[in-house]
């Protein structure tokens, strides 16, 4: 007989004292309903609301970190907690209510079926998604969309989606090496150059309930200039795989 | 090369070496970072007191006069300087989120997870 798989959420949070709760119900609802269990470790980004008040008093599991890190020094905590704790997938999943916790077992499905190392979730595959995203933002993504496709030779659609699964090989490199600024594109490259199999998925996704989306909008230029700069650097490392 | 323009880095050269000892004795640099700076004026230093070098220099690598080239030498060190001084910014700044991470997860460690039913390592 199989051994269980162990899989984890990671939440990463920062100022999600609306969220964070309903998030962390529809998941614990969905694994009574489901009879699963998907553990959950929510990262507290030295979140200045009353996050940490909510996660203390819900009893959901987290880790406070002592200072705000930012979103993939966040998250790269998560897989460190997966890797410690011998999770064998981890999926990242944002505390907004973007996500969809209905999709986890489509995206884990891949990876248990030794069919692919990471999976994403994407808004754009099929469109099954309603809420797709702003023109601007379309854009920035096809952008980004392009240069991977040059760098790496793989077409992927949903660049920037932050629904992320991946196994325990992928969860070792994360936790050893995390992208910290705009990890998304770059982890995707980071991941294709080690020659990982990746799969997309589609995935629907919800607009944000509250709180305030991590990318403004006129930080668009730099972070595109960005990105496509580290997407060439990162193609440019040599990987021994 | 005149002479006084001589005297000025000479001077110059010597004031700022008298800096960096000042600042080395009373230990509020490492030696290390220190040596960057000293070795660039090292090079102004012998550059200047060796006769007839500097205006070599500055025929051979065609600036106008010794002074444009002293210019262009400061500069030289200085960007040196700054892309080492990313450099070691960039690697705190590596040690400080690892810090904040462990840090964190250490304390998390203490209290009661939910997670963990069968108790971990």
């Amino acid at each position: 007989m199989k051994k269980e798989t162990k899989i984890l959420l990671i939440i990463p949070a920062y100022n999600e004292e609306e969220n964070i709760e309903k998030t962390y119900s529809e998941i614990i609802k969905y694994n009574k309903k489901k009879n699963n269990h998907y553990d959950v470790i929510v990262i507290n980004d030295g979140s200045k609301d009353k996050t940490e008040d909510i996660l203390k008093l819900n009893n959901i599991p987290h880790i406070n970190l002592i200072h705000n890190l930012g979103i993939g020094g966040a998250v790269q905590t998560g897989y460190k907690y997966a890797l410690e704790n011998d999770y064998d997938i981890a999926v990242q999943f944002d505390g907004d209510g973007q996500h969809d916790i209905n999709y986890v077992k489509d995206m884990v499905k891949p990876i248990i079926d030794g069919k692919a190392d990471f999976v994403i979730g994407s808004r754009f595959v099929k469109k099954i998604s309603k809420f797709q995203t702003t023109h601007a933002r379309r854009i920035g993504i096809n952008i980004i969309s392009f240069f991977i496709k040059l760098f790496t030779g793989k077409k992927i659609y949903d660049t920037t989606s932050g629904f992320r699964a991946c196994n325990k090989d992928i969860i070792k490199m994360f936790a050893n090496g995390y992208v910290t600024e705009y990890p998304e594109p770059i982890t995707t490259v980071q991941v294709l150059k080690n020659k990982y199999r990746l799969e997309e998925i589609p995935v629907e996704m919800k607009e944000r309930t509250g709180g305030v989306s991590s990318i403004h909008t006129w930080k668009n230029i730099y972070y595109m200039v960005n990105v496509i700069l580290s997407i060439i650097v990162v193609s440019m490392r040599r990987y021994n795989k | 090369m005149t002479l006084n323009l001589k005297l000025v880095i000479l001077l110059f050269s010597f004031l700022f070496i008298f800096v960096i000892f000042y600042i080395l004795r009373k230990g509020r640099m490492p030696i290390k970072y220190a040596l960057v700076w000293l070795f660039g004026l090292l090079v102004l230093l012998i550059i200047s007191f060796i006769p007839g070098l500097m205006s070599t220099i500055t025929k051979l690598l065609g600036f106008q006069t010794p002074s444009n080239m002293i210019f262009a030498m400061l500069i030289g060190i200085l960007l040196f300087i700054n892309i080492a001084l990313t450099i070691i910014i960039s690697g705190q700044n590596e040690k400080i989120r690892l810090l904040i991470q462990e840090v964190s997860m250490t304390k998390n460690d203490k209290k009661t997870d939910n997670n963990s039913k069968k108790g971990k390592k």
